[in-house]
Formats: structure tokens, sequence, C-alpha cells
């Protein structure tokens, strides 16, 4: 069994019932609300490591990594993969001419055990940063048909 | 709505909401990171929209509200399946008053590697002005 953490969006669903939306869901709302700012304001900007999301996915063929990166220059960014773990850093230039300020993003992703290190390749689009790792070769599901006598 | 609120009217949930909570025809939506900074002529805002192409930018100003809408270009390609994930597909949506202070003809935006910047030149009544005195 697979558990996949999922961060869910704001609002809320109501569950059917005869009620659809019970008297307290806007006040539940309203205190999830705040919360969530409170919490955020304090990791704001100046918070010491900036943190961004990172997704995992796998196909058959290859596993992936999605990560959250807006506002990089594609040579800012480093991708290895070392020792089953693939390491993320970034940095952008924030602030103004004035101002100038470098945020610093870093992160190691565990990887599926079946994944080569060879042939990872990294794109880079509207601020996602998509790596592509290839499983091993044996690793791939064959169907085998048994036939049973 | 539901059958409850049609049939007492009072329950009904008027046209003047709580900002944020219309009933969105955006589904679920996610509040994005964004800073605003301030100078004597306007007011810059960045706005952190990963996975937001242009084609899925919408940006309204309406009665004091600027309102900023973000549809990620991405989908999960079918042969997928998600192992971990952070992020969510949820829709951006950014509501910020500023109660006529902004001049809405010369508001300029460009969205870079999903980093929107939007410049929000003030209102000529709320800029800082010199009172002489006789």
């Amino acid at each position: 069994m697979r558990l996949v953490r999922y961060t869910y969006p704001q609002t809320r669903i109501a569950p059917a019932s005869l009620f659809a939306r019970s008297p307290w869901a806007g006040l539940e709302t309203e205190i999830d609300r705040f919360f969530n700012s409170a919490l955020t304001d304090f990791t704001g900007p100046n918070h010491t490591e900036p943190r961004f999301a990172v997704d995992l996915y796998e196909d058959d063929a290859n596993a992936y990594v999605r990560a959250e990166l807006p506002g990089v220059k594609r040579d800012a960014i480093n991708v290895e993969v070392v020792d089953g773990y693939l390491n993320l850093a970034a940095t952008r230039e924030d602030g103004t001419a004035e101002q100038p300020a470098t945020t610093r993003f870093s992160r190691s992703v565990a990887l599926p055990e079946d994944v080569t290190p060879d042939r990872v390749k990294a794109t880079y689009a509207d601020g996602v940063l998509t790596v592509t790792l290839p499983k091993k070769e044996a690793a791939k599901p064959r169907k085998v048909t048994v036939q049973v006598s | 709505m539901n059958l409850l609120t049609s049939l007492i009217p009072s329950l009904h949930r008027s046209s003047v909401v709580r900002r944020g909570h219309r009933d969105e025809k955006l589904g679920a939506t996610v509040k994005p990171a964004y800073t605003v900074k301030e100078t004597d002529e306007a007011f810059g805002l960045t706005v952190h929209l990963p996975g937001v192409a242009k084609a899925g930018l919408e940006i309204t100003a309406e009665e004091g509200t600027l309102r900023i809408v973000g549809r990620r270009a991405w989908s999960r390609p079918e042969g997928w399946t998600a192992l971990y994930r952070e992020s969510s597909d949820a829709t951006y949506l950014l509501e910020l008053d500023h109660d006529n202070a902004v001049d809405l003809d010369k508001i300029r935006a460009e969205l870079t590697d999903g980093v929107l910047r939007v410049s929000l030149p003030k209102a000529e009544a709320i800029k800082p002005r010199k009172i002489e005195i006789a």
C-alpha cells in the first residue's frame, strides 16, 4: 500500500447531507484561513531556509520529480543524483537593483530503488522543474503468462 | 444552491458576501505567495505562480479589488502514478483590496518562469504632495 501525502486546497467540500452547508462551515473556514495565514507569516520570505514543493511520480519506464521553483534561471539550477538521492539546488535573484537579494533553495529527494543515475533529463518550464529518471531495465514489469497444466 | 436555502430565503447568501467566499466557479483554490512593495509612484506586486502560463492567467480589476486567477498548465499524464505530492492542482486565486488607490489604466503585468510582476501606479489622489502654507 502506498501512502501519498497531499496538500489539500483551501475550499472545503461539504459532505452530502440534509443540510449541505453546516451552520459552522463559515466559522470553520474563517478559522482555517486565520491559522493558515498566521503560520505562513512565520515562515515568510525571511525564513532561513525557504522551502519549495516537490512531487514524485512514476510510470513503468521512469520516475519523475516535479519541483516548484518560480523565477529561477536555468543556469542557476543544479540537479544531481547521488547515492539514490536526487539533490536539487537553485538560487534566485530577488530584490531590486538597489537591494539585490539572493534566495537559495536546496532539497534532497529519496528516489525509488529501481532508478538508474544515467540518462537523467531535466526540463524547466513556467517555474516548474521536471526531472525524468529512467528505471533499470530489469525493473520494468514484464508480463509472464503461465500455463497451468 | 441546496434545498434548504431555496425553501427559506433568509438562509440564502446575498450577493454581498465576504471576500473569498463567493461561489467560485473555479472550484478549489489556493492562495499564492506574494509580496507588495511600495514607492511614491506605484505599488509593485510579485506573485509566485509556478506552473501557470500566460494562457491560464487572468487579471481583473473591479470595485477597488484586484483579482488574479492562475490556472495550471500541466496535467498529470495517464500512466503516471503519484508517489508523493506536496503541490496541489488547485487554481491560484489572489484578491487584493486597493480601495481605488490604483490607476487602473496604467497597470502593467508580465509573467516569466512562473513569477508574475504587476506594476500598479498609484492614483493621483493618493500620491504624496506638498502642501504650501500661506
